[in-house]
């Protein structure tokens, strides 16, 4: 296995268990506006150079284990899939000055400063939300409630996203 | 087909995106009993829409048949007021009721399982009129082509006027009633007296009544109609009234000589309806038999 991939590897496990053994817990102990999906952080912290085909199918693959725990199945994979799209189409729009370098192997603050980060993180965080609320209410009649649980989950992950960021720091 | 690959190649995330989300909805509906319920009432709601576009569509485009159907309706619609309005012409015969009602649509054969009228009315205009012979004759525009048959009776709104003699395909001759061979079985409304209505020359509007016994008391003024016995005429239709005092008869004493004053001025005869008896075969074979015993 290539080595630059091993963090996404543990990245993998350690968000599915959060996110499944934890947060799914605390979201549906307080109630359905309390929702904290952290990770789709996964596959924004994929290497840049990724190709978008592999980016779906890992979206895709780490939506199907949190579906596991949400017995939603096809939900937080479809979601996940479609993340892996944005998440190209994102980076792009986002480009630094000059283009990405190839030094920087994952987009994080680390390389690319808070503001970008939130920026980037903000819309892609937005993009997956709508995408799952949409899929799990799977009609637009319920248009108003799928933007407002959006903007619920997106204040409540931000904060999570932030505080990961500045626990693990994380560097690949 | 290289150039197709190609593009998919190049744009391979979104092929593999549209894929995996193909797959996922499948799941999603597949194995989530709320999702599964919404797609399939929106699949419901989609094909109802669909198949009420299509019967629109459909509608549309057999207006034309049905404006076909409905013609052909209306056809025989008329067809059938036609014949009702035919059936009712006698003016004032009771002798059935006709429930135009009941009769069913295209069925013209019903007014008779219904009704069953005897006579059926010929219309036809009076184009040569005598009065002031002693044998009088009238011609009319209608002949064997419209049914007629010597031996009909004729008459108008008004009263009798006289019998088909003679029957050309499209004009036919009648006998008035003012001539010496006539003899028109009459009754006395009133008195339900049977009489014989006969034309001695002279006045055209003066016909005389015989053989109606002495021992009805008849009035001026007394109204003679059809007594139907003769099957020329239907039953009840006006002839005239009586004008004079009863003179008992010099040949028989046992009868009145009555004038009667026709209701139909015969100098003024315009439309006429000949009278078809419907049954009149099956009466004449009826009493051939009785001759034959």
């Amino acid at each position: 296995m290539n080595k630059s991939l091993l963090p996404s590897v543990w990245r993998f496990i350690g968000l599915v268990a959060v996110q499944g053994l934890l947060l799914h817990q605390v979201g549906s102990a307080v109630n359905e506006y309390f929702n904290v999906l952290l990770y789709p952080l996964f596959i924004l912290f994929l290497p840049i150079q990724i190709s978008t085909t592999v980016a779906v199918l890992l979206g895709a693959l780490i939506g199907m284990a949190v579906d596991m725990f949400y017995a939603s199945p096809g939900v937080h994979a479809s979601a996940g899939a479609f993340s892996g799209m944005a998440r190209s189409v994102i980076l792009a729009g986002f480009k630094p000055k000059g283009g990405y370098s190839g030094k920087e192997p994952i987009p994080a603050p680390e390389y690319f400063g808070w503001p970008w980060f939130l920026q980037v993180s903000g819309v892609f965080f937005a993009v997956h939300l709508f995408w799952y609320f949409s899929v799990n209410a799977f009609s637009f009649v319920y248009f108003t409630t799928i933007t407002a649980k959006t903007l619920a989950a997106l204040a409540l992950t931000m904060i999570f996203v932030v505080l990961y960021c500045i626990l693990f720091n994380p560097k690949n | 087909m290289g150039r197709l690959l190609q593009l998919i190649i190049r744009n391979g995330g979104f092929f593999t995106f549209l894929l995996v989300e193909a797959f996922c909805f499948y799941v999603v509906i597949q194995y989530n009993t709320k999702q599964n319920a919404i797609f399939t009432h929106s699949m419901g709601l989609a094909a109802g829409h669909m198949l009420e576009k299509r019967r629109e569509w459909v509608n549309y485009f057999s207006l034309q048949q049905r404006a076909d159907s409905l013609q052909s309706a209306n056809a025989q619609l008329l067809a059938d007021l036609a014949l009702a309005q035919a059936v009712q012409l006698p003016y004032r015969d009771t002798f059935f009721t006709i429930r135009t009602d009941t009769i069913r649509l295209g069925d013209s054969m019903a007014i008779h399982k219904i009704a069953r009228p005897q006579y059926r009315f010929i219309a036809a205009r009076v184009i040569g009129n005598t009065i002031n012979s002693a044998n009088n004759w009238l011609f009319i525009n209608r002949g064997s082509n419209d049914g007629l048959r010597p031996g009909m009776g004729v008459v108008t709104g008004k009263g009798i006027v006289g019998i088909v003699r003679h029957v050309d395909p499209n004009f036919s001759a009648v006998m008035s009633v003012l001539h010496r061979e006539a003899k028109i079985s009459v009754t006395l409304k009133k008195e339900k007296a049977l009489g014989s209505l006969v034309w001695e020359g002279g006045d055209p509007s003066i016909m005389t009544l015989k053989f109606v016994p002495r021992h009805f008391s008849v009035k001026v003024g007394d109204e003679i109609v059809t007594s139907g016995y003769s099957e020329l005429f239907p039953k009840g239709i006006p002839v005239g009234r009586i004008a004079g005092e009863p003179i008992p008869d010099k040949e028989n004493q046992y009868f009145w000589i009555l004038k009667v004053n026709l209701s139909q001025d015969m100098s003024s005869v315009s439309d006429i309806y000949a009278v078809d008896n419907i049954f009149q075969t099956e009466l004449d074979s009826l009493k051939q038999k009785v001759k034959d015993e």
